[in-house]
């Protein structure tokens, strides 16, 4: 039987080595303290440098009210709005029951999808805005519409969303799903409709919310095809005024941390297939 | 990039003759026409064209002249100010975003950092662009807040800084550069099994050691691959330096080419084009070898 | 060579108690196994020992000095690692010396030694390869080799053989016995596998929920559990339920049999309820003829299960003393099938009672 002795004393030395073993490196504190300042500094100054007001009795929140009340604010908000809706619905019509497609019946495909999801990394949206333009420019009744940014955003979003969409029908077991509603009768579509959709909603909502961040960010092409969406009209009044244009860039900021704080709140209830987005698209 | 599984055949086909299989295979594929055509139109043709537009001169015929204009100035320089800035964020992202990293997963780090970074990092890749531009142009801009401050604690970093300049721009470019190696990193570094570094440790290696004999040499394919990442994506950016007013990027003298605001000469910006297009090829090649390498150790 | 020393180790996990008031003594050059389920604390103590953990109280010596107050990498022990230890970039060689390196002796040494180990695990073929193309069984003999490589004054090994197939199991734990033999090297071996534990050690720790139920040699441990965790885990027992008759004579009813504890320092008292155990092994079966009524000292039992283990038969037996399991050898199994009324002989000289 084992010797059970009186309780020793709780030893100091055990104690400290134990400390001291968790204890943290100071170069390990120095590098996050860098950069969380990288990331915390510029928003500090933006908040700082908008709340300025320029004369004596004015509010601090001039910028903010001159801006809201600019009609131009809000169109082209809404514009930007409606570009990215709209390419979330092209995207989801075109890519969902693609990649579906493929993952049940063209799983050779696999290899040459993951490779055209890389292309647009290849081709970025200044070179893309090249090789398209001439070939729009011909087209007058597209070319000046603005759905014509919702379908080359798009291409943009492609990568994301099919990565989402990839990860999230590698986590189901689409083969079995499929086989069991066709065995009880269900044809493809609704098939498609009633049990593969409600299983992708993570993936789904994950990817939507990337490219609607995308949309609703991208300037180069919007700019070169002469569209006044929030970023271009960002860029437009902020290099006339500074203190206007800081203004704006706090509530992209806003929006975009909405936006990925919704993206992470999905993550964290179930399958999160969110990707994040990697490039600078402007 | 998802490694490709090995050819499977089709469902719900087994058993019947070769011909009909291979003719359903016909079919299944007219499910991915329109993705395959969307693609063409909007990806694959404008990339051809502007390839092919950029031999050509303005009337059709076959030239080489706006090759040979990429190499007069001034788009050498640019070129050079747009490798040089994109290495420049490369490594500065890259080496500190190593770092960070590294920081983030030791384990005497409180609980709450990790979550922390990482949602602050998903953040901050996104908030690229002209949103950006204008953040730096308060904080470190002639009247940005952090010159004010420096001015004040006597120490004026203009006119020797410029925003516009390498270094300012590669300041500006970790905003996004940073969090994408970070994000990126923390699995790598999470693949450094904690029986390798306990080993080490067992046998009397120093954490000096460790990295130096073992969590290095795996971990820096993965580091260069990544640092290769970064470097294609700030080679593509645009709207950012656009709004910081920086000159000579060739991503800007391309937008100027088409939109006619200096000059109008699209067959030049085919040709500065496709050099962007070759240059983007041989980072991903060169990224898509480092990461087979990486692979290799960290399965 | 080093005697290690664990007095009154405790460790807490949030509310989850790993180690409460561990003592054990290793004697220079023993092989001392712990043994337990998980959770019950054994890794713990084994990571305390080597340094990547410390205990809320409590003190290790080895060779008689306190160690808590040495890094892990000062300890100067050889660890073996489950699985995955083997540094990835390095080839088997470059594994063994990658101590020798630490401690910058000469390339030639190195390669000597290297040489050394290898062969004496028998991998001295495989010098130059890498990790990812050794089989997990050989990736645990070179884990073995590069712990020994340095020297060390005891050796420890976490569950080593858990991850590997049972037939280079079998293998590879006599190997590890006969290399610490031939080195003298004082080693302490976690593991679950009971098998493994008895079969390689001098002495057996079972432990459960952070203390030592039983220390002793394997035999003991076996023979003699001192508690019911001991005899439960240890081993399949048979537990007879039964009241004492006599504390003087030992006796014990259980059902309608009258069973003599052979253990002379039995001591509950008439009247009390006790458990007693009995092994497999010591329980036989003979065979009926129909109507015959068993011998005396003999008992009726019927068969309810047969399980084939190989060279024995586990039989499973309904009696009037309750559920029984019988060793039977294979070749007498044959002729019993379910509901097959037998004659059952207790060995009472093996009957085991837990003290109070």
């Amino acid at each position: 039987m084992a010797q059970v002795t009186a309780v020793a004393q709780a030893r100091p030395s055990s104690h400290r080595f134990r400390r001291a073993a968790n204890r943290v490196p100071v170069w390990h504190v120095i590098w996050l303290v860098i950069a969380a300042l990288v990331f915390l500094v510029p928003i500090y100054s933006v908040v700082q440098f908008s709340l300025v007001g320029i004369g004596p009795g004015q509010s601090p929140f001039h910028w903010y009210l001159t801006v809201f009340d600019d009609p131009m604010f809000r169109s082209s908000f809404w514009l930007s709005i409606q570009i990215s809706l709209e390419t979330v619905a092209v995207s989801l019509v075109l890519m969902v029951p693609t990649v579906f497609w493929v993952h049940l019946r063209l799983p050779w495909l696999r290899p040459v999808m993951d490779l055209i999801s890389i292309l647009p990394f290849v081709v970025p949206p200044i070179v893309l805005v090249v090789g398209l333009l001439p070939f729009l420019k011909n087209i007058t009744w597209l070319f000046v519409r603005p759905e014509v940014l919702s379908l080359i955003y798009v291409v943009f979003a492609l990568p994301f969303l099919y990565r989402a969409l990839d990860a999230g029908l590698r986590a189901i077991d689409l083969r079995t799903l499929v086989e069991a509603a066709e065995s009880l009768g269900a044809k493809m579509p609704r098939t498609l409709l009633q049990v593969i959709l409600p299983n992708l909603r993570a993936a789904i909502i994950g990817g939507s919310l990337l490219t609607v961040a995308i949309a609703m960010g991208e300037y180069t092409v919007a700019s070169l095809l002469e569209f006044s969406t929030f970023p271009v009209y960002t860029y437009t009044i902020g290099t006339t005024t500074a203190y206007e244009g800081v203004a704006l860039s706090f509530i992209s900021f806003i929006f975009v941390w909405g936006a990925m704080l919704a993206l992470y709140l999905l993550g964290r209830g179930g399958r999160g297939a969110a990707a994040v987005a990697i490039t600078d698209y402007n | 990039m998802a490694l490709a599984e090995s050819g499977m055949q089709p469902v719900g086909l087994a058993g019947r003759a070769p011909r009909k299989r291979s003719l359903s295979r016909r079919w299944a594929l007219l499910g991915v026409f329109p993705f395959f055509a969307y693609i063409s139109i909007f990806l694959l043709i404008p990339t051809g064209e502007l390839i092919v537009g950029a031999f050509r001169t303005a009337n059709g015929a076959f030239t080489l002249s706006n090759i040979s204009d990429v190499f007069h100035a001034p788009y050498p320089q640019a070129f050079e100010f747009s490798l040089e800035l994109s290495a420049l964020s490369a490594l500065m992202g890259g080496v500190l975003g190593f770092l960070v990293a590294n920081a983030v997963l030791h384990h005497g780090v409180p609980r709450f950092i990790r979550p922390a970074f990482v949602s602050f990092s998903g953040m901050a890749a996104n908030f690229a662009g002209v949103p950006l531009g204008f953040a730096y142009i308060a904080t470190l801009g002639t009247l940005g807040v952090v010159t004010t401050l420096l001015q004040h604690l006597g120490l004026d970093i203009y006119p020797s800084f410029s925003l516009q300049g390498l270094f300012g721009c590669a300041l500006v470019y970790m905003y996004f550069q940073l969090p994408l190696m970070i994000l990126l990193m923390i699995p790598v570094i999470e693949g450094l099994r904690k029986e390798w570094r306990e080993s080490a440790s067992n046998l009397g290696a120093s954490s000096f050691e460790f990295w130096r004999y073992i969590g290095l040499p795996v971990v820096t394919p993965s580091l260069l691959g990544l640092m290769v990442l970064l470097f294609g994506n700030a080679f593509s950016a645009y709207a950012t330096a656009e709004t910081l007013g920086v000159s000579n990027l060739v991503t800007i003298d391309i937008a100027n080419l088409i939109n006619g605001d200096i000059t109008l000469d699209p067959q030049d910006a085919y040709a500065l084009a496709l050099a962007m297009i070759v240059i983007i090829v041989i980072t991903i090649v060169v990224y898509a070898l480092l990461q087979r390498r990486a692979s290799r150790w960290l399965r | 060579m080093a005697t290690v020393e664990l007095r009154g180790l405790c460790r807490t996990f949030g509310s989850v108690v790993a180690l409460d008031h561990l003592d054990l003594k290793v004697h220079s050059g023993e092989f001392v196994s712990l043994l337990g389920p998980s959770g019950c604390g054994k890794t713990t103590a084994l990571r305390i020992i080597a340094g990547f953990e410390w205990p809320d109280s409590g003190e290790v010596l080895v060779e008689g000095q306190d160690v808590l107050g040495q890094a892990a990498n000062k300890r100067n022990m050889g660890m073996v690692f489950q699985a995955y230890s083997l540094f990835p970039n390095m080839t088997a060689q470059q594994n063994v010396e990658f101590g020798l390196r630490v401690r910058k002796e000469s390339h030639e040494k190195r390669a000597r030694r290297a040489r050394e180990l290898l062969e004496l695990v028998g991998l001295a073929s495989a010098m130059d390869r890498y990790p990812r193309q050794l089989s997990g069984g050989q990736q645990q003999r070179v884990a073995l080799a590069r712990s020994l490589a340095i020297e060390p004054r005891v050796l420890l090994l976490d569950e080593p053989l858990s991850a590997l197939d049972a037939k280079v199991r079998v293998q590879l734990r006599a190997e590890v016995r006969r290399i610490q033999l031939e080195l003298g090297i004082t080693t302490l071996y976690v593991t679950h596998d009971q098998e493994e534990a008895l079969s390689i050690s001098d002495r057996v720790a079972v432990m459960s929920e952070g203390r030592i139920e039983q220390l002793g040699t394997p035999a003991q441990i076996y023979s003699g559990p001192r508690t019911a965790f001991v005899a439960n885990f240890v081993g399949t027992m048979n537990k007879l339920e039964g009241t004492v008759v006599s504390l003087e004579d030992r006796i014990v009813r259980c059902g309608p049999l009258l069973l003599q504890v052979p253990d002379p320092t039995f001591n509950h008292p008439a009247g009390e309820k006790v458990e007693l155990f009995l092994r497999p092994e010591d329980i036989s079966i003979g065979l009926l003829s129909n109507g015959d009524k068993p011998a005396p000292g003999l008992f009726e039992g019927r068969v309810t299960s047969l399980t084939f283990l190989g060279p024995v038969t586990r039989v499973g037996l309904e009696t009037d003393i309750g559920p029984l399991m019988a060793d039977v050898s294979s070749a007498v199994a044959l002729g019993l099938a379910a509901d097959t009324v037998v004659a059952v002989k207790l060995d009472s000289t093996s009957l085991r009672s837990i003290a109070r």
